[in-house]
């Protein structure tokens, strides 16, 4: 590698981690989440880096190469369709098979009556929660794996070889996409680990939504006790997969246990006190989370100002980020902020605009990473990208 | 944080190290060396659950 490529990722990582600890550095840092957006701009269509992911990490690559990022997820279309469809996973629509191969990956959530659980598996679920999802769970989400007491076969067989060594080889794929990433750009590979709340991975991946809100009303305690069930399963693999060197944080993210897809009363009663240990357990360890607030969490900022000073990066998707700045800024480190719809259909100087508007308002004393407010897919305009960095390189510097 | 109760299987474990040592012989060499073994192994097992049920 080459020295100046070194200086150059060192002066990246010192610039980033000293926003996300609430500090001002030399500049304000850029770390786009793109996602199918690499593959627009590296001349892929969604299919190809949704199911080949050394397609994706060349994406994203080359986006780290030509755009001047401080850090970058090193392969934000995540779900590697080959491993899904290895396992015969049902819940997704894949790119080429299921849904235009232009198309970004889809989450499919079943119908109510077809939940992956059932109402009454409450039990199962909080009395051993692993042994719940591999001898209940897993058979109904996928196509190949026999339920328990069912026939055995050759799919059943092959679904956990498969899935296992295709998993294990795509995790370790990423050691040397993020070595790459360092060596060729310079750029920071931005997360490192997952997570997600019990409340919200019920509704997601168990009960579904609407079950979910039967559930809050019907049986509140079994709700409860598996929130708190799920929870050293959740912290332990957050830990599992976190940054050893405690300089990036813990990516989750947020989806819907906020107001208005439930009450403020079943955010206090579920979400918060099942979530809000796991964090303090988290920077306990000294790991930061990264708080990736999809759609708008503007009624609970004053729940998610309880936490220590620095221990969350709090993401502005379609929140209030001046509000937010407001409400959480002398504590945590906000990003993001800038809108899709106007990365995909505003004009360069549109663009800028906003940028200013952002930046002269949240990012004066630091504490500020210019993003996106969501994942950046391939409706955004490159020409926008371009705008939204090099205004920021221009005007964000310090 | 809040600890399970009487907890099948604790975080990171699919089959604990104490049910399976009843399975095996008594162990003539280091033990220690095939309860790590054993034990880090089955956490690839945990691993694999969980991910399907947070990443994909």
């Amino acid at each position: 590698m080459a020295k100046d490529m070194e200086q150059l990722y060192q002066q990246r990582l010192k610039r980033y981690v000293a926003a996300m600890r609430n500090e001002k550095s030399d500049m304000i840092p850029i770390r786009p989440f793109v996602a199918e957006f690499t593959a627009k701009y590296a001349g892929y269509t969604c299919q190809e880096v949704t199911h080949d992911y050394e397609k994706a990490f060349a994406a994203a690559r080359k986006c780290a190469a030509d755009f001047d990022w401080d850090a970058v997820v090193s392969n934000m279309v995540y779900v590697w369709t080959g491993l899904t469809e290895a396992i015969g996973l049902k819940y997704y629509g894949v790119p080429g098979i299921s849904i235009p191969p232009t198309t970004g990956f889809q989450y499919i959530e079943p119908p109510e009556e077809k939940a992956f659980m059932k109402p009454d598996e409450y039990d199962q679920l909080i009395e051993d929660p692993t042994g719940f999802l591999y001898n209940v769970w897993l058979p109904r989400v996928s196509a190949d794996v026999s339920a328990m007491g069912q026939p055995t076969s050759f799919r059943n067989n092959l679904s956990f070889l498969k899935g296992g060594m295709a998993m294990l080889t795509y995790f370790n794929a990423f050691g040397k996409q993020n070595e790459l990433l360092h060596t060729e750009s310079g750029t920071v590979s931005a997360i490192a680990g997952i997570l997600k709340a019990p409340f919200d991975i019920i509704a997601d991946k168990l009960r579904g939504y609407l079950g979910l809100v039967t559930d809050v009303l019907e049986r509140p305690d079994k709700v409860l006790a598996a929130c708190e069930a799920l929870m050293p399963h959740l912290t332990h693999v957050a830990l599992s997969g976190a940054d050893p060197d405690k300089n990036v944080p813990i990516g989750y993210w947020m989806h819907r246990g906020c107001v208005p897809f439930f009450s403020m009363e079943h955010f206090k009663r579920f979400y918060w006190p099942t979530f809000k240990p796991i964090v303090e357990e988290i920077w306990a360890h000294g790991h930061q989370v990264l708080f990736y607030a999809e759609g708008n969490w503007d009624a609970h900022l004053d729940s998610f100002a309880e936490l220590p000073d620095q221990s969350i990066v709090y993401h502005v998707d379609h929140g209030d980020i001046f509000k937010v700045h407001k409400v959480l800024g002398e504590k945590f480190c906000i990003s993001g902020g800038i809108p899709n719809w106007l990365l995909a259909t505003g004009t360069p100087a549109d663009v800028r605009d906003y940028c200013k508007k952002v930046i002269d308002g949240v990012a004066g004393n630091g504490g500020y990473i210019m993003d996106a407010s969501a994942i950046v897919q391939n409706d955004a305009k490159v020409e926008n990208i371009k705008a939204m960095t090099e205004f920021t390189r221009d005007y964000g510097v310090y | 944080m809040k600890k399970q109760q009487k907890t099948k299987r604790p975080p990171g474990v699919c089959i604990p190290w104490q049910e399976k040592l009843k399975e095996l012989p008594k162990i003539s060499g280091d033990k220690e060396l095939v309860q790590k073994v054993w034990q880090n192994i089955d956490a690839l097992g945990y691993m694999y659950i969980w991910q399907c049920l947070l990443s994909f």
